[in-house]
């Protein structure tokens, strides 16, 4: 295992009550990459993403992040260095004013002390500013969270990455509940920040189209098996159809698919 | 469906408790004391024609403003203390599962014990301790509905949405960055509304304390009660109508501003 790399997984398998979510899932992601992760409903994706953000442990196999057991990460303090999430827009603090949830990005470095001044006169306010430019929700500062469209508050969110800077970001249906304008939009910005700081993104997308644009692989699971793990210059129709397939009859014809 | 059955049961027992409950009543004419309807009427007439003598306005005015004194007395303390006991009795500063359980226990169990002992009890334990003085009303307030808010503010806190508690832990908060930045901000609203609610409640308790003898709308109210004089304790009672009323209008106003 090579410690230049982002993620490594190991035959990593987990099971809730009775359902196999992964079974045997091995991988290695390098610093830089840009990955979606696709696949059905049900696929494994969000275990996935949540075994790589140490929030859930495997039932077997090693998980390393940037080089380290995920088990050894005492603290989320030093796992938020490497890792920040990225999730639906019910991620940030509504009752609170936008420039406090993106100054959240930087509490893994704050002290208590430094926390609660910021609280009443808002620290690193430069930096805040500069992060909502960048994402354009700059005169939203001192608004309050809650009263942002869903669109709005996954750019606050974006904003706060850009504060935690993280080394990789884990996307779980970053762009799920927006109109397709509005989701290419948080994309490309996600993106570009990504390809700015050189950082590590891997993306579970419900889009092929998005996943095809702006990833250079994709990541294929279905039935918590990598169905194809490819760069996506490579990755075929055929395949796609394949992957969503719900199931065949004997004599092959498919019975129900969608791409 | 079993559930259900399960229900139904219970309901039909309750009502044959109650049923039968009627029958331990002996229903008789001197069920009702004779000379009630006399006394009835003589109260009726002073809700129409309160006492509105100087005299009195000037001691309900008084009187008032030592009740309002006391429950506001009563109430800081208790919010101080249902804050910080509150926090720990949801046991969100925890850590780990053995920790949690012992420090929920404890902080749970000391808020069951300040709130089950009633306030005008707590009054008299108070008042038989250190005299007739304010501080026996101002404790006699704070401790139970300390132990009311607290389990309150526990539950709420417990009741905040996980996920942005969890985004702020992937972005490497420590508990007491969690506890100011997510659960506070999210059940200050809900928190202020319920501690006005209380607030309303403590200058009712805090009339109906001073029957002890430590002064007071409730004060007044005995003793033109034993004097019979209804039109006084009506004249006292639009006192306290209009104090929570006011309290009322005023947590309104707040919860609106907090909520916009």
């Amino acid at each position: 295992m090579s410690d230049k790399n982002s993620f490594t997984l190991k035959d990593v398998s987990k099971t809730f009550e009775e359902t196999q979510a992964l079974s045997s899932v091995s991988l290695s992601i390098e610093q830089g990459e840009i990955i979606a992760l696709i696949g059905p409903s049900g696929a494994g994706k969000t275990t996935l993403l949540n075994i790589l953000s140490n929030i859930i442990q495997p039932d077997e196999g090693k998980v390393r992040i940037y080089g380290k057991a995920a088990a050894q990460y005492s603290s989320g303090r030093e796992l938020a260095r490497k890792v920040g999430l990225m999730r639906q827009q019910f991620d940030l603090v509504g009752p609170l004013p936008v420039i406090h949830n993106v100054l959240a990005g930087k509490l893994g470095e704050w002290g208590l002390l430094k926390s609660m001044i910021s609280f009443l006169f808002p620290r690193d306010k430069d930096e805040a500013a500069d992060a909502l430019e960048r994402v354009g929700l700059l005169d939203k500062m001192y608004d309050k969270t809650s009263n942002l469209s869903g669109g709005e508050q996954q750019r606050v969110a974006l904003a706060r990455l850009f504060l935690q800077k993280p080394q990789a970001i884990l996307a779980d249906e970053p762009v799920a509940s927006l109109d397709p304008a509005r989701a290419e939009d948080i994309m490309s910005m996600l993106v570009q920040m990504v390809q700015q700081e050189k950082q590590t993104l891997v993306a579970s997308l419900h889009s092929i189209d998005l996943a095809r644009k702006y990833c250079n692989r994709l990541i294929a699971l279905k039935d918590g098996s990598i169905y194809f793990d490819l760069p996506t210059a490579e990755v075929t129709d055929q395949q796609l159809t394949g992957l969503y397939q719900l199931m065949e009859s004997k004599d092959g014809a498919t019975v129900a698919a969608f791409s | 469906m079993q559930h259900f059955h399960k229900k139904n049961i219970l309901t039909g027992l309750l009502i044959l408790v109650f049923v039968w409950s009627l029958f331990s009543v002996q229903w008789r004419a001197d069920l009702f004391h004779s000379g009630g309807q006399s006394t009835f009427l003589h109260i009726l007439l002073g809700l129409i024609q309160p006492d509105l003598s100087t005299d009195i306005l000037q001691l309900a005015i008084v009187s008032s403003w030592r009740t309002l004194t006391y429950a506001v007395a009563g109430m800081s303390l208790a919010l101080i203390v249902a804050f910080v006991v509150g926090i720990l009795a949801s046991g969100i500063l925890t850590k780990g599962k053995t920790q949690r359980t012992a420090i929920v226990g404890f902080f749970r169990g000391l808020l069951g014990f300040m709130r089950a002992i009633h306030e005008l009890v707590w009054a008299w334990l108070f008042v038989a301790a250190v005299g007739l003085s304010p501080f026996a009303a101002v404790f006699a307030i704070a401790i139970p509905y300390g132990g009311i808010l607290g389990r309150i503010f526990a539950d709420m806190l417990n009741d905040v949405p996980a996920a942005p508690i969890n985004a702020l832990k992937a972005c490497g908060s420590s508990r007491w960055q969690l506890l100011m930045y997510g659960y506070i901000p999210h059940a200050a609203a809900d928190m202020l509304s319920y501690t006005m609610y209380r607030f309303e409640c403590a200058i009712r308790s805090s009339a109906i304390m001073s029957f002890v003898g430590l002064g007071g709308l409730g004060y007044q109210i005995q003793l033109s009660l034993e004097d019979l004089k209804y039109d006084e304790v009506w004249t006292f009672m639009f006192f306290l109508l209009g104090m929570v009323i006011v309290v009322d209008l005023w947590s309104q106003q707040l919860r609106k501003r907090l909520v916009a």
